[in-house]
């Protein structure tokens, strides 16, 4: 097939976006994230050449690692990749530094820039850093005061900090969180991460909409009936029991995610493709936003939570049977829930989104339902009324988009059928696109803003939940959490919420 | 931005003492500005055109080394006096040698190294060394010493402060001080040398210049084309990291022709080229050649044999994975308003013949330049391409900043890639 062929031509362009020389410095080196994701990601780089040779990265964390223990550790975790090419690792390795710093102590980072200067006059990296927040939530606040109390800030051209998800727990702790970290850094110093946002294709879906003239006047309550966004996982809770019993699916992947996809999905076309405009419209479309029945939220919202499934063979635990885990636990492990977007594009259009643990089927979609053609000129097929037509924009796995609609059958009469036409982002660009922390990292380094989310945005997405947030925390039974079985589509009574309106969940 | 004037007028000492005063002015407890940990810089800065222009009266001084656009145009209007052809660029060296036929005593500053331009500052060059040659071949040495702080463009001040180094003189007395640029040259850190002229001229200096693991900085557009091939051609081969300004202004080319191909039907037309033809301002070939080699290598073919085409151009025939041929020529053409460069590419054809498919015919061009040349000839029944080529056109001090923003101690692959082919390329 030609389609899988990659483009040789293609091959090095992306080298050309130069990160400068720089020390990336981590908090929670020691973590979990550091080697799963983020030396990876580095390693990665580094073997495409988009890493300049003046670079380094500190890990610091407050164990009392040396630099020597530090690499051997990364070297641990990597070693699958580390097999592919051991030079490029001894070469990359002699880059990664280590200082215990606890985030809490000033005097331990007031300590740190002094060995941040050391690097400098080490590697040549002119001064020029990055800070990765990769620790609790708990510290996002008091390790951006620490960096700025030891003037680690104070160069808003060679200092960005990078901070993790979760921002903040509510409405009112994000703007807490956001004061704070205003007070330590101008606002284009800051990169909140959205790992989604890190997604080709959700930047794909900027790419298709405005790039593509076909889609841009259909694109509005004219033409689309529904949207649906969904973000499934096959996964349980695993060995987040912990983080996940105080955050539950509504913090965990709606605020964040689904939030992300919603607005790319909604918002208005920015006047030119930078950071800045497109942050705008997504924070605009998020303002404009509400809960279908504000007043009455448990009539637009339904949670759930997995109970056992799996088969003999391979039996799988209920949510409360994790290790970790309450045995009586309420955390919504699922959730689904209507939206409306009140401007002049979608008044009345609704926004389905759901997202669950424990689902039959891995992926995140969004799914544009065109509204029917006003009579049926045609018979369908299969008998009955033809499909309407779907856009179907996939962001994992298999980035791409399918565009589901009526053809003329073959044969004679005029019988229509649907046809999928199917996109997928890696043929049709000559690379495969970029691992989501490949990404993010690498934008971060650029100081390219495009793919974090702005204050507005973030406080915009929890203000639109906090009508449920409360609800759930006031007055939970309001709001009950549905058992459903392990690797099935979630609680019925989310299939009732679409039924109300006549619609059903699309069964990818 | 204005460019920016070292902090202090910069002091004249003798060449023994320059390694000495650069050390005292650094120590004391200058302890925050003597921690630029960036990079030295080592400029070649001849400005032939400016100096002759300025002795001409054609010009206003401060002779200033940088490419400003009173230069340019002060050199545009020179190039018809000078009984050039329109196309010539205005920074061409031709230019240079013919201006220096004409008579004239006028005379300014010479404040080249003295003046920073900001997409330079902005990096912060731990020392700048500027070797400033002068028309006066049998002119002496001087040396001329400055701190400076390049003003930061906002935000709170981190004054992070480097020194300049200028070196003026005949070339002769140039050769002589050779030997103290060494020496100021800061061991730990990494050290690039921006050789901004023609690579056929001084070569005895360029050697001593550009030590490995200096990182060099060239522009195969200017100067003998055997000559800059052979530079790249050595330097990439010894692991040297090398970068062509005149590969970078390929990127917006390379961007494009890419593009058509990313789209998965055409994919595989690639694998059936049969012709590529390219036409570039003037007769300096460099730039086409290292575009069809990065093409030829990137696709796999061989070189079987070039040759010389009528009217200046090249042409060649390379063999393709499959044995298939495919033929290549390159043309010099005229243009009516030249850019900078010389030989920048002005049109770009690729014939493609994919088996059970229409021919597809992809052309760019450039936004100046026009290719009617590539767009007659047409075949019947063919998926035409058109494509218009953005360039960017950029201060070669705005250039050469996208280099230093960056950093690798070894050349682009790609380009070390393609250089011999571009080498073999060339008929000699
Ligand atoms: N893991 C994931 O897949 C994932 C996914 C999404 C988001 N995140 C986010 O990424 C962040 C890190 O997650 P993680 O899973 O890597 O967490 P983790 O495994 O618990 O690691 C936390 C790290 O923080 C360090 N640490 C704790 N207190 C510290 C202090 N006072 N000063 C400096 N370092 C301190 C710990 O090392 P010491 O004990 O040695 O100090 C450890 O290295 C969190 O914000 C999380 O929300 C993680």
């Amino acid at each position: 097939m030609t389609a899988t062929l990659t483009n040789p031509l293609r091959v090095g362009l992306r080298q050309e976006r130069v990160i400068s020389p720089q020390c990336l410095v981590i908090f929670g080196a020691s973590g979990d994230l550091t080697h799963r994701k983020l030396i990876p990601a580095l390693f990665d780089l580094f073997r495409q050449r988009r890493l300049p040779s003046e670079f380094a990265v500190l890990g610091c964390a407050r164990r009392p690692w040396s630099d020597e223990e530090f690499r051997q550790k990364m070297e641990v975790a990597l070693a699958a990749k580390i097999a592919d090419d051991p030079e490029a690792w001894s070469t990359f390795s002699s880059g990664l530094f280590y200082e215990p710093v606890d985030l809490q102590k000033q005097d331990d980072v007031v300590r740190l820039g002094k060995r941040l200067e050391q690097i400098d006059r080490q590697r040549a990296t002119r001064s020029n850093r990055t800070f990765y927040l990769s620790v609790s939530p708990a510290f996002y606040g008091s390790g951006c005061r620490a960096l700025a109390g030891a003037g680690l800030l104070a160069d808003p051209k060679r200092s960005r900090v990078v901070i993790e998800k979760p921002f903040g727990r509510d409405y009112a702790s994000a703007q807490e969180l956001n004061r704070v970290v205003k007070s330590c850094g101008q606002e284009n110093q800051i990169f909140r991460i959205d790992h989604y946002l890190g997604k080709e294709t959700v930047q794909n879906i900027l790419v298709m909409r405005f790039a593509n003239t076909i889609f841009e006047p259909i694109w509005n309550r004219n033409y689309i009936d529904n949207v649906q966004i969904t973000a499934a996982e096959t996964v349980g809770v695993e060995e987040r029991a912990g983080y996940y019993e105080t955050s539950g699916a509504l913090r965990d992947m709606v605020q964040n995610h689904l939030t992300q996809m919603l607005a790319l999905t909604a918002m208005e076309t920015p006047g030119r493709y930078d950071p800045e405009a497109i942050r705008n419209e997504k924070a605009k479309v998020l303002q404009a936003a509400r809960l279908a029945d504000e007043a009455e939220p448990w009539n637009c919202c339904v949670r759930g939570q997995y109970g056992p499934g799996g088969t003999t063979s391979d039996p799988l635990a209920g949510y409360r049977q994790e290790p970790g885990v309450d045995p009586n636990s309420t955390t919504e492990t699922y959730v689904a829930m209507k939206v409306f977007i009140d401007n002049w594009r979608w008044q009345g259009v609704p926004f389905y989104v759901r997202t669950g643990k424990r689902m039959p089927k891995r992926l995140s979609e969004v799914v544009l339902t065109f509204k029917e053609a006003p009579v049926h000129l045609f018979d369908s097929s299969g008998g009955g009324n033809p499909g309407a037509n779907q856009l179907i924009l996939r962001i994992q796995p298999n980035e791409g988009a399918d565009f589901r609609f009526e053809v003329k059958a073959p044969g004679s009469g005029m019988r229509s059928r649907p046809v999928d036409m199917d996109f997928s982002y890696d043929e049709s660009f000559g690379e495969p696109s970029d691992e989501g922390y490949v990404r993010l990292l690498a934008d971060a380094m650029l100081s390219d803003p495009t793919l974090f989310t702005r204050s507005d945005e973030v406080e915009a997405a929890w203000r639109l939940y906090t009508p449920l947030i409360e609800l759930i925390e006031q007055q939970p039974w309001q709001l009950p959490v549905y058992p459903y079985e392990a690797r099935t589509w979630g609680p019925a009574a989310a299939d009732g919420l679409m039924a109300r309106d006549g619609l059903l969940w699309r069964r990818p | 931005m204005a460019p920016q004037l070292t902090l202090q007028a910069p002091l004249e000492l003798p060449p023994q003492d320059v390694s000495d005063y650069l050390g005292r002015l650094w120590s004391g407890d200058q302890d925050q500005a003597n921690g630029a940990s960036t990079f030295s810089l080592v400029v070649w800065q001849p400005s032939w055109i400016e100096q002759h222009l300025v002795r001409l009266g054609r010009l206003d001084g401060p002779i200033t080394g940088l490419e400003r656009p009173e230069l340019l145009q002060a050199a545009r209007q020179a190039t018809p006096a000078c009984g050039l052809p329109p196309s010539t660029s205005p920074l061409a060296p031709e230019l240079a040698w013919q201006l220096g036929q004409l008579p004239g005593e006028a005379s300014a500053d010479d404040l080249r190294g003295q003046h920073v331009d900001p997409a330079i500052s902005r990096h912060q060059p731990r020392r700048l060394i500027t070797l400033a040659p002068t028309l006066e071949g049998q002119k002496h040495l001087e040396t001329l010493v400055a701190a400076y702080c390049p003003l930061p463009e906002e935000g709170p001040v981190t004054a992070v402060c480097g020194d300049v180094v200028v070196m003026r003189g005949g070339m002769g007395a140039l050769e002589q001080g050779l030997a103290m640029v060494n020496p100021l040259i800061p061991a730990e850190l990494p050290c690039w040398v921006w050789w901004n002229g023609a690579l056929d001229e001084a070569p005895q200096l360029f050697e001593g210049l550009s030590q490995a693991p200096r990182r060099l900085i060239v522009d195969t557009a200017m100067g003998s084309p055997a000559r800059a091939l052979d530079v790249l051609c050595q330097r990439a081969a010894s692991g040297q990291a090398i970068s062509d300004l005149n590969w970078y202004r390929l990127l917006s080319w390379r961007e494009n022709l890419a593009m058509v191909f990313d789209q998965p039907g055409r994919r595989d037309a690639l694998a059936h080229v049969v012709q590529l033809d390219i036409d570039v301002q003037g007769h300096q070939p460099v730039q086409g050649l290292l575009m069809a080699a990065w093409i030829a290598d990137r696709l796999g073919w061989t070189l079987e044999e070039t040759g010389r085409a009528e009217g200046d151009g090249i042409t060649a025939r390379f063999r393709r994975g499959d044995g298939e041929m495919v033929q290549f020529r390159q043309m010099p053409v005229p243009v009516g308003e030249p850019s900078t460069h010389p030989g920048s590419l002005v049109g770009l054809r690729m014939v493609c013949k994919p088996e059970h498919r229409p021919p597809l015919c992809v052309i760019l061009c450039g936004e100046t330049g026009g290719c009617m040349r590539l767009e007659a000839g047409g075949m019947a029944q063919l998926e035409l391409v058109e494509e218009v080529v953005v360039s960017t056109i950029e201060s070669v001090q705005r250039e050469v900043s996208r280099t230093l923003r960056g950093g690798h101690d070894s050349t682009n692959p790609l380009l070390a890639a393609c250089v011999p082919l571009a080498s073999r390329l060339l008929p000699r």
